[in-house]
């Protein structure tokens, strides 16, 4: 329908996808794209030429790691299931997309992640994170993981916050197959740096950047914000009943606080597990009335107004698909 | 533990108080002690009693609350400049057996007549007596202290604390501690004893290893210069705005010169007052943090490196985690909802079984209210208090972020922002503001420094904030 945005194939052999076969599979992926959809690119001189960036668009579908990186001017990398790589239907289309597998399955699979993506920036390149870190099945934008900011204030790399929209009724939840001809729109916002929102060394300014960031996608996505994890309901929930304990997250790397004491013994000599959780506290049985007014105020009554977007929204189907 | 025996230990001859010209050894100071509880004993009042102190940092507070617990009592710290309608509804609330009185609370004797408990001037008692009764026998569960939690929340609450409670946090402070307070520091009694952090932390932990108070009783710049100087004082714990005072007070630069230990707390401490007192005296404020239902310390500062802006790390014993609204754990650098499960934590509220069940679990996780973020060290930063954050377009709002970019305009004097209800965005951020600003001029600042949906969306110049003694600012009288 359209030609593909003029694009400067970015040779970095140290990353995967420098083959001949990614390049030109690639640049064909590219041209496929903007001949069967109707892709409107917005803002692409926000995207630095040079040098490193991350790149953080809104996820509602499986296809967004296709139409993010066929709409910017160089080539960008993601992490991605290693598993991907023990299929044939993916394993090579995949790296020439900007794939980096990564294994999930270990303790520190989360830092593997996170030194991966800074290797990509310090080596000035741009990278690809969904902050939401899964898709929305709700269709609303939800509450953004602090990895992104992380990454940006490590690696001195700027933000672009990226909205999308059109990809959900391309390729809906658990479909393989997209549907042509359909409209997408993609936009990238201006670069955004951590030190314009504080100091960069204060951990408080992770959340205060992250949501920041996720404000202006909000506003390029046109979707509303709710403050849960993508992976939660952003139904405003009844409230647990009393005494009830939230269900248990994984330990990241084991070890409670009572372990962590004997480790390493002595008064005094113990200080607060980083990267565990020492405990998972229980939910006091009166705030059950606090939890349902926090929800209900973050869920539906509050909505993101973006005036000027909501007219290009309209013909979006934003329904819960599961 | 129980805390009646706190002093016992000490030789008779070591110096525990020193107030104004008077010194009081803790020989002097047990013998005062038997004294008072012979007469509490007298009057009836024993294990399960309520014995009410009011009195200001004098002698006359640790003689009254150390004979309270003596004799198995709860001691009810009441502050000796609440204005008589607010003693006659504390007296109502917690209905105290007997108030003993210092010198600053003596003014109340006029009003016996209208009120509820009995008053006894503690100046009126006999220092010495023959045979003073043993102190009663009292488990580590038992209730220590009854005591009227800070006035920032609009409801008045009473956190009981137990023998254990306190001793265990005096423990961590101090034998359990690196560079903890010991028998060989001085420490300045300046922060009110009526309130946790003064009660616990400056008075209570000292006598118990047989260090030296020096008394303070009303906050004066110059004179606490003067008496960390004249006394030795090693160990200096005080309120921000102290601090702010001291960083300015006139005096030599080298008046903490035998100041081993500053630390603040109650409030989040500017970082132009740490800068301050560093640069003018050498001396580096560690922040700690703590609930009166905490008894109070759960973070501190001492025996690490201190950050600024850290109110440091978690003491040996203290499991802390932070949270989202539905109790599931945060990732490692985001910020929760502080929820703390220690040995300080307190048993409830008095006679409030739904407001304790609100913030206690019965497996012992305190809900602080209070939302924080660890750094990759285990340092804790303090965001804000859970209620006063604002809801713009499903985004939160910390107060604290948007009042410390509008301080940060050198024309903003004081500045508190709350959110009222908005039809588009749910809620909306407005600013109260002190100082000869222009309006346009310090949006257009805060725009340059905030998101959109933070900057706000009115501005209400006033001439002053309400704000507590103890720096914190009171934003209910503002909504």
């Amino acid at each position: 329908m359209a030609r593909a945005p003029s694009f400067r194939f970015e040779v970095a052999p140290d990353l995967p996808g420098a083959d001949t076969i990614s390049k030109y599979g690639f640049g064909a992926i590219r041209r496929l794209v903007h001949r069967l959809w109707d892709v409107t690119v917005e803002g692409v001189e926000n995207v630095p030429l040079d040098g490193p960036a991350l790149l953080t668009p809104n996820h509602l579908s499986f296809c967004d790691s296709v139409f993010v990186p066929a709409s910017a001017p160089r080539r960008m990398w993601a992490i991605g299931k290693g598993e991907y790589m023990d299929s044939w239907k993916t394993k090579h289309l995949f790296p020439a997309l900007g794939m980096i597998p990564v294994d999930r399955s270990g303790g520190d699979a989360a830092q593997v992640a996170l030194d991966t993506a800074a290797k990509v920036l310090d080596g000035g390149h741009l990278f690809l994170i969904y902050p939401e870190g899964t898709r929305s099945r709700s269709g609303n934008l939800h509450k953004g993981r602090t990895g992104a900011a992380r990454l940006s204030v490590r690696c001195d790399a700027p933000i672009i916050p990226v909205g999308h929209e059109g990809t959900l009724a391309i390729q809906p939840p658990d479909t393989f197959m997209m549907k042509t001809r359909l409209p997408c729109t993609v936009r990238f916002g201006a670069p955004m740096r951590p030190s314009d929102f504080g100091d960069p060394d204060d951990p408080r300014l992770l959340r205060v950047f992250t949501d920041a960031v996720m404000f202006q996608i909000g506003r390029l996505s046109g979707q509303t914000y709710v403050d849960t994890s993508a992976g939660k309901s952003d139904t405003p929930s009844p409230g647990l009943p009393p005494g009830r304990a939230p269900s248990t997250p994984a330990l990241p790397s084991g070890g409670t606080a009572e372990s962590a004491t004997e480790a390493e013994g002595g008064p005094g000599g113990w200080r607060a597990p980083l990267r565990v959780v020492p405990a998972i506290p229980s939910i006091p049985a009166g705030r059950v009335v606090d939890t349902t007014v926090a929800a209900a105020r973050r869920g539906t009554e509050v909505a993101s107004k973006v005036v000027d977007l909501r007219e290009r929204r309209a013909g979006r189907t934003q329904e819960p698909t599961s | 533990m129980n805390l009646g025996h706190l002093i016992e230990e000490h030789p008779a001859d070591r110096v525990a108080l020193i107030d104004g010209e008077t010194t009081v050894t803790y020989g002097e100071l047990r013998s005062r002690v038997g004294a008072v509880r012979a007469r509490l004993v007298a009057d009836g009042i024993g294990v399960d009693g309520r014995v009410g102190v009011m009195a200001g940092n004098e002698t006359a507070f640790v003689v009254a609350a150390l004979a309270g617990l003596g004799v198995g009592a709860a001691v009810i710290p009441i502050r000796p400049t609440s204005p008589l309608p607010e003693l006659e509804r504390k007296l109502e609330v917690v209905a105290p057996d007997v108030v003993l009185l210092g010198e600053s609370g003596a003014w109340a004797l006029a009003h016996q007549a209208g009120l509820s408990a009995p008053l006894v001037d503690v100046a009126e008692l006999p220092t010495v007596v023959d045979d003073p009764p043993p102190v009663a026998t009292r488990r580590g569960d038992d209730l220590a202290f009854l005591l009227l939690t800070s006035g920032v929340s609009s409801d008045a609450k009473v956190a009981m604390l137990s023998h254990h409670n306190l001793a265990w946090v005096q423990e961590a402070i101090t034998v359990n501690a690196a560079e903890g307070v010991g028998p060989d520091d001085t420490v300045l009694g300046v922060l009110p004893f009526t309130h946790i952090f003064g009660l616990n932390v400056v008075l209570l932990a000292p006598l118990r290893v047989g260090a030296t108070i020096v008394l303070q009783q009303r906050f004066d710049a110059e004179l606490s210069l003067e008496l960390i100087r004249t006394h030795g004082v090693t160990t200096v714990s005080g309120a921000p705005p102290m601090w702010q005072r001291w960083a300015a007070a006139p005096g030599p630069d080298d008046a903490l010169a035998t100041v081993r230990s500053a630390s603040s707390g109650a409030a989040a401490l500017p970082s132009d007052v740490f800068e301050a007192i560093r640069d003018r005296y050498g001396v580096e404020i560690g922040q700690g943090y703590g609930l009166t239902e905490t008894s109070p310390v759960v973070t501190w500062s001492r025996g690490i490196t201190i950050r600024p802006t850290s109110v440091g790390q978690p003491l040996s014993g203290v499991d802390i985690v932070l949270v989202d609204p539905d109790g599931t754990p945060v990732e490692p650098g985001d910020t929760g909802e502080i929820v703390i499960r220690s040995p300080g934590v307190f048993k409830g509220y008095l006679d409030a079984p739904d407001l304790t069940d609100a913030v206690l679990t019965g497996d012992g996780w305190f809900w602080t209210g209070d939302v924080g973020v660890f750094d990759d060290e285990g340092y804790l930063f303090l965001v804000d208090r859970i209620k006063d954050i604002i809801i713009v377009s499903g985004f939160n709002v910390y107060p604290a972020e948007v009042e410390s970019v509008l301080m940060d305009h050198p024309a903003v004097k004081g500045a508190v922002v709350v959110g009222t209800e908005h039809g588009e965005t749910g809620e909306t951020v407005v600013a109260h503001v002190s100082g000869e600003v222009d309006e346009a001029e310090l949006d257009r600042f805060a725009r340059l420094r905030l998101s959109s949906y933070k900057c706000p969306t009115e501005y209400r110049f006033v001439d002053e904030l309400p704000v507590a003694p103890t720096g914190k600012l009171i934003r209910r009288e503002l909504r």
